[in-house]
């Protein structure tokens, strides 16, 4: 019951052997479900989220996030491998971990007979913030989600954003150092989907460790300093959005528009060193290069010089989306991407 | 209209037979209806302790005692065990302390021959159900079959008590755990159908919390249905409770039993986590506990097959000991087996609901 109370041992010792500071260590986790057939859904996976970084877990339904999610929060053990956080391991010291991390599910479990106010002072109370602190934290958290007037009504009134609003506040009660989103916005409007991801902002700027998982690319991108691709239980990939996208072997893409192409412009533009390939489809040029935005100029001059009059220019760098093709061969929204999915029944 | 309730039909049929737990419960329940039901209630009551005595000044054992002990010790319907289960008493204070502490259901006690014609007296403890009738008419039949001339002089120790107060008492215990099924467990297992359980097995909360919690919060619904069907059986069945002391005594035992019930069903709600599976198994418990439990039906009439679930039943332990304050006005001092063992009970609920309970989604 003294969960979480500073005691010597956390202070001094273990958190010093972290010199770059690895908040959570996740080494070789397997996890392995014995059903009617027996389905991997972590396979082998090992990286670590640094202190105060927004991570981003990223696959299609069934990669294997929401277990992995499962695992980190103790409500599930690896069939092999460690995991640690904040020097804890999940499976050894699973009360000292749960009284350091906040956790919003997929799916709702907000009570939903109780009070917005009832709903957040129960989950206080399990995590033991005392009566003075709880009582005035709640109104702040209410007002940092713009529910402080429907504070007394019940949660079955709200609708799916404001639910999910709650329910990341709720996560957040006791000051947890590391935060859980398992797929924050799923089912959201976009209004909803913004005002969600302004509170991940928020909260990471209270220098708490945030954890999310989504299938969402444009989230992923706004939201996380770094990434983990996973897809059918491996991990992929790993690293920030931006080394990502740069990893991949087209770099950006450049598509120019034309009525009539003259000859020699091809060769030119396969002269510049960093265009990787040069395509033309339906009075387009598409023109895989690195750099595009310092190359785009002499692309035009090029133009100009040969007499190409040029219709329209586009420059777009390559999407997460793009990367994860690349990287796995299909696209993250399709349905049954991989075929192993989780008896969980959601990602 | 009908595509659409055939729909639903078939819905429910797939449901139902793929649920092969809820199927086996659905179709044994009649038949355990039908066994327990009919075991119960109305078996063959055989063996009342009796307690036989000669009267002061005693010299010497009279004919008349001498034909009357051996008339009852044999005493039986045909095809039937002995009626009663006979101890001679040396001294009739010895038996009306046996009587009083329910030790004994009766005692008769037998005339000196100083003065012939004196009546023979039975006493008898009036607050079982058609037990004091049986003593009644077997000692009356005994008297006839040694042609004893002697009038039969019967005192009914608590008065006449009615069937309905016999029966409100054991409604108490049926109102508890009435309460717990819908109250206690069901709390356990809605969260674990909505997935709420997920939400809070991530805090630092222990197991040992999540069942006390549930089993306080149930127990104090039980112990209100209790005492509202305890009120209703003053007004209705004109019970009347015989001082603070025993009123007192009769706030315990409906604490002590909604302790032990509640216990009970969330230590078996712990692993379910479908309300149907639940619903139907402490249906099937709440048949088997309340029939056994003496509340319709005195538990000597059980047979012997069946009556060791009484030994383990609460509801045996919390009817006996209300009855033992409600009808018969007794104290802590017959009382308190029932109460210890009620308390055993509740731990080793408790006990089991906190070890089966499950601190993971696995």
């Amino acid at each position: 019951m003294t969960g979480r109370d500073p005691d010597p041992e956390d202070q001094a010792g273990e958190k010093g052997k972290n010199p770059d500071d690895d908040i959570i260590r996740i080494e070789k986790i397997t996890k392995v479900f014995q059903n009617a057939r027996t389905v991997v859904a972590v396979d082998d996976v090992s990286f670590t989220v640094r202190r105060g970084e927004i991570f981003g877990l990223l696959g299609p339904n069934g990669a294997g996030k929401s277990t992995l999610i499962r695992i980190l929060t103790t409500l599930m053990k690896p069939t092999s491998g460690t995991a640690s956080i904040e020097s804890y391991d999940v499976t050894r010291d699973p009360e000292k971990i749960r009284a350091r991390i906040g956790v919003c599910p997929q799916n709702s479990t907000l009570d939903l007979e109780l009070s917005a106010y009832d709903n957040l002072d129960f989950y206080g109370r399990l995590q033991n913030v005392d009566d003075a602190t709880l009582e005035a934290r709640i109104p702040d958290l209410l007002a940092m989600v713009d529910l402080s007037d429907r504070a007394e009504a019940r949660v079955s009134t709200f609708s799916g954003g404001m639910r999910r609003k709650l329910e990341i506040v709720r996560a957040f009660i006791h000051r947890p150092s590391i935060l859980f989103l398992d797929e924050p916005t799923i089912g959201l409007d976009p209004e909803s989907r913004r005002e969600v991801w302004k509170q991940i902002t928020h909260l990471n700027a209270e220098e708490t460790t945030i954890i999310l998982t989504t299938h969402y690319m444009d989230e992923a991108e706004k939201l996380c300093h770094r990434l983990a691709f996973m897809d059918q239980g491996r991990l992929i990939s790993l690293d920030t959005p931006e080394n990502l996208k740069r990893a991949m072997p087209g770099g950006d893409l450049i598509e120019i528009g034309f009525d009539e192409l003259k000859e020699g412009i091809l060769p030119a533009l396969q002269a510049h060193p960093s265009v990787v390939s040069v395509e033309v489809k339906d009075q387009k040029l598409l023109i895989s290069a690195h750099a595009g935005s310092s190359l785009l100029p002499q692309i035009l001059a090029d133009f100009s010089r040969l007499g190409t009059p040029v219709r329209s220019v586009s420059i777009r760098s390559p999407s997460l989306e793009d990367v994860f093709i690349y990287l796995t061969g299909k696209k993250l929204g399709d349905p049954g991407v991989s075929g192993a999915l989780s008896p969980e029944g959601g990602s | 209209m009908i595509r659409g309730a055939l729909a639903i039909f078939r819905r429910d049929m797939k449901k139902f037979i793929s649920n092969p737990f809820v199927m086996f419960i659905t179709l044994a329940m009649p038949i355990m209806y039908l066994i327990i039901f009919g075991n119960a209630i109305g078996g063959t009551i055989t063996g009342i302790p009796l307690g036989v005595v000669q009267e002061e000044p005693y010299t010497s054992p009279t004919p008349l005692y001498e034909a009357g002990l051996d008339a009852l010790t044999g005493f039986h319907q045909p095809g039937n065990p002995a009626l009663f289960a006979v101890t001679v008493y040396s001294d009739e204070n010895i038996a009306r302390e046996a009587l009083a502490t329910g030790r004994l259901m009766g005692y008769v006690v037998f005339p000196s021959d100083l003065v012939p014609g004196r009546p023979v007296r039975l006493y008898v403890d009036s607050s079982e159900y058609t037990i004091p009738a049986l003593i009644q008419s077997g000692v009356a039949a005994v008297l006839v079959q040694v042609q004893a001339e002697n009038p039969l002089f019967v005192n009914n120790i608590y008065g006449t008590v009615e069937y309905l107060q016999f029966f409100g008492v054991g409604v108490i215990v049926m109102a508890i755990f009435m309460t717990t099924m819908m109250g206690g467990g069901i709390a356990l297992i809605r969260d674990r159908e909505l997935g709420i359980t997920e939400g809070y097995l991530v805090t630092p909360v222990k197991r040992s919390s999540i069942i006390l919690g549930t089993i306080g919060s149930g127990t104090v619904r039980a112990f209100l249905a209790g005492f509202l069907i305890f009120a209703v059986n003053i007004i209705i069945a004109g019970v009347l409770v015989k001082g603070a002391a025993s009123f007192a005594l009769v706030l315990l035992v409906l604490l002590m039993t909604s302790i032990g019930v509640t216990s009970l069903v969330v230590a078996l709600s712990s692993r379910f986590s479908n309300q149907q599976e639940y619903a139907s198994t402490i249906a099937f418990f709440n048949l088997l506990l309340f029939m056994t439990s003496g509340a319709f039906y005195p538990v000597i009439g059980i047979p012997g097959w069946l009556s060791w679930i009484t030994v383990i039943n609460p509801e045996y332990y919390a009817v006996h000991a209300l009855r033992s304050i409600i009808l018969r006005g007794q104290g802590i001092n017959v009382i308190g087996t029932d109460l210890i063992a009620l308390a055993i009970f509740s731990l080793g609920a408790i006990a089991l609901g906190i070890m089966t309970y499950r601190r993971t989604l696995e």
